[in-house]
């Protein structure tokens, strides 16, 4: 061998299996000559056909005879039966030889009865059965069939690659003897043509079906679905064609395949559901609307509580400032509107500053707040901005008293101390 | 005359009785030991499904097939529905002409009963299916071969004793992935007007009289019944359960073999760790670190371990 070492191994990396390959190769050209030979056959036979008025070895053809002759038609059948006698002798001796012809090709090949029809030529092999069918000729189309031997490594594909060691894998040599199918499907075949479709009741798709992912369940339903929904449809109209008694009346009752007592399982089960779906949707409406129910509550309770607060505090404070001020003013009235408004305005700003609210407070000036007390009383910020202490009103009053001689100066010493 | 005319019609009749009688079909429904519940009730839906069937008990006898032959013309049926349980897991489904075959061998999966699957649709016991079968039946031989079984064997004959005259279920069989699915439906019609049928029994509750007066086209639908199952071609034999292999499908693997693949599998990964282990212990042997030579380091006179014991 010439080819490296290297190469090889590259080879193998890749998946490639030479000696497959050259198999293959050599395989296709075998059949490939093999075609070649049956077509000429086919054709000579075609006119032996029309010579002798027509061996044919398929029932369809054998329904085309029917409309040739009548009374040929039994000499026909006996022809049939012995020449396919004869044809399955000779078949043997054909494989046989076209056997050794392999052998020849390649000796890895075993004299056996195989076909390679599942593998990638399957395409081409189908095609020219396609073709022998519509000659009409598949009894000598048995002999040129394929015996080929193949033996497949996939089956440990699914394994992880570095698994694959451990496992042998486990060669199944495919066995596929079509002439032995086709000779045996004759033997039991029903002759359709000449059945009623009522009969047999059995429709067969025009196309195959299509199925993108069989793991896909919903998809693969819908094509079970449509497959029997086409057939249905086909057949009602040959068995209605037929006269055939197709949709059962009304009035018809007979024993059903699920019982009354399996179906009464399966309607209660399907209320259940129908009940369980009606009461999970109902429980969870009831959820949310006390959800919302109770947010609504807690809001309203929470304003109903912080105007309470709101106007005990006004109270409160007012309270603490009528008592700590003077009695001399006037206008008790006009007074009270301005606290109270003084005091609203300082409920709020006491709220921007951020203090706790008055239980605290109350509770702070019992126990003490417990925090830390340094810089407690150094100014900050707030503090120093904190102008609650200017009174412009205070000031003037202070003034007005000094003019109307309201707050007495302090007294000297001795004048003091003459008075007391 | 009259004679003459009676002998015709009497051959005349007789002769289609022949006919009739010619595609006479009775299926031998029997299961091995050791099938679980599920197997049953398949063996029971199945047996529901096809009046021209005849339930059998249990067979014996896992090895001698061919037995089943005798069976089978025992009771006059000339094809054979068998299902053979391994390890009370597997079923395998045999479909047999009886006489002189030939015989399928398919694995049976995705198996689920009439009972569990809780599908509203119903037939009539004894009614006669409608089998609807995929294209691809037809592509390959073994596939006609299992085609024609099937039609043999599910198609209910007309001639059959117990048949009832009306058509109201469909069998799908579809080749997908290279199983075959089979699935069963309720024929439902109802009027166009109508709105989908209420599924159970009452969507023929359509009036007769109006159909017959205009002939009005009628919506077809279906409603599956059960029970769902796939199969998977294993094997074709010439003769009833003997003689050559004619077809042996390669891609199918056994679920043994899957199984105990799939414990190799985690086995694998104890043995690479140990041969790892193995593999480290040696390059270091090899690299001199705790050998000499191959052979262990002799004992250093002057270590710790010596001086200090």
């Amino acid at each position: 061998m010439a080819r490296s070492k290297l190469k090889g191994a590259l080879d193998q990396y890749k998946g490639r299996d030479i000696k497959l390959e050259k198999q293959r190769k050599k395989e296709k050209e075998a059949r490939k000559r093999n075609e070649k030979s049956r077509k000429e056959r086919v054709e000579s036979e075609e006119d032996e056909d029309e010579e002798v008025g027509g061996i044919y070895l398929v029932e369809e053809a054998a329904v085309k005879a029917n409309g040739k002759t009548n009374k040929g038609k039994k000499n026909d059948m006996v022809e049939k039966v012995a020449d396919e006698e004869a044809e399955w002798e000779t078949e043997e001796s054909d494989d046989d030889e076209e056997g050794s012809e392999e052998e020849e090709e390649d000796d890895i090949l075993e004299r056996a009865i195989f076909d390679m029809s599942r593998l990638e030529d399957s395409d081409s092999e189908g095609s020219s059965d396609d073709n022998a069918e519509e000659h009409n000729q598949e009894g000598s189309d048995d002999e040129a069939e394929e015996e080929e031997e193949d033996i497949p490594l996939s089956d440990i594909e699914s394994l992880a690659s570095e698994d694959k060691g451990d496992v042998i894998p486990h060669q199944r040599l495919t066995i596929n003897n079509t002439s032995a199918l086709l000779a045996a499907l004759q033997r039991i075949q029903l002759p359709y043509s000449k059945m009623l479709f009522s009969e047999h009741q059995s429709v067969t798709t025009d196309e195959p079906v299509e199925m993108p992912d069989v793991e896909d369940d919903l998809n693969r339903e819908l094509a079970f679905y449509s497959q029997s929904l086409a057939a249905v449809k086909d057949a009602r109209a040959k068995l209605k064609k037929e006269g055939v008694q197709f949709t059962r009346p009304v009035d018809y009752f007979a024993e059903m395949v699920k019982s009354e007592e399996h179906m009464g399982k399966i309607k209660q089960k399907m209320i259940d559901e129908a009940a369980g779906k009606k009461a999970a949707a109902e429980a969870r409406r009831q959820r949310d609307l006390k959800k919302f129910g109770k947010q609504v509550q807690v809001a309203k309770m929470q304003e109903r509580a912080k105007e309470k607060r709101d106007t005990l505090e006004k109270i409160n404070l007012l309270k603490r400032k009528r008592q700590g001020a003077d009695l001399t003013n006037t206008n008790e009235g006009d007074l009270f509107d301005i606290e109270l408004e003084n005091a609203a305005k300082a409920s709020h700003r006491r709220k921007g500053d951020g203090k706790p609210n008055a239980k605290r407070q109350k509770k702070d000036a019992k126990y003490g707040f417990g925090g830390k007390k340094r810089h407690a009383k150094s100014n900050d910020a707030i503090s120093s901005a904190n102008m609650s202490g200017y009174s412009l009103k205070k000031m003037r009053e202070g003034r007005l008293g000094k003019k109307g001689g309201g707050a007495s100066k302090r007294l000297g010493k001795s004048r003091r101390a003459k008075s007391v | 005359m009259a004679a003459v005319y009676k002998t015709l019609s009497s051959l005349s009749s007789h002769k289609k009785e022949a006919e009739e009688r010619k595609y006479k079909q009775r299926v031998l429904i029997l299961s091995s030991r050791g099938v679980t519940y599920r197997h049953r009730h398949l063996l029971q839906d199945l047996y529901s499904l096809m009046p021209h069937s005849r339930k059998e008990a249990k067979l014996d006898t896992k090895t001698k097939l061919y037995q089943l032959n005798e069976l089978a013309e025992l009771y006059n049926c000339n094809n054979v529905l068998f299902f053979e349980a391994r390890k009370g897991k597997d079923l395998y489904a045999w479909m047999s002409k009886a006489p002189n075959g030939p015989t399928v061998k398919m694995h049976l999966q995705n198996l689920h009963t009439m009972e569990e699957l809780n599908f509203i649709g119903n037939c009539l016991k004894g009614s006669r299916p409608i089998l609807s079968f995929d294209a691809s039946f037809e592509k390959q031989a073994h596939l006609r071969v299992i085609k024609e079984l099937f039609t043999q064997i599910f198609g209910v004959p007309k001639s059959s004793r117990k048949v009832k005259p009306f058509v109201d279920h469909v069998m799908g069989f579809t080749i997908a992935d290279g199983k075959i699915w089979i699935r069963v439906y309720q024929i439902s019609e109802s009027e166009p007007g109508k709105k989908k049928p209420t599924a159970d029994g009452e969507m023929m509750d359509l009036d007769p009289a109006l159909k017959k007066g205009k002939k009005t086209e009628m919506d077809v639908s279906l409603v599956e019944i059960g029970p769902r199952f796939v199969l998977t071609p294993i094997v074709i034999l010439e003769s009833s359960f003997g003689g050559p292999v004619i077809f042996e499908n390669k891609e199918f693997v056994s679920p043994n073999q899957i199984r105990a693949d799939l414990r190799r599998a985690k086995a694998g990964r104890y043995n690479r760790r140990t041969e790892a282990a193995l593999e480290s212990k040696i390059k270091r042997g090899g690299l001199g670190l705790s050998t000499h030579g191959g052979r262990k380091k002799e004992k250093d006179p002057l270590s710790d371990h010596v001086l200090f014991a």
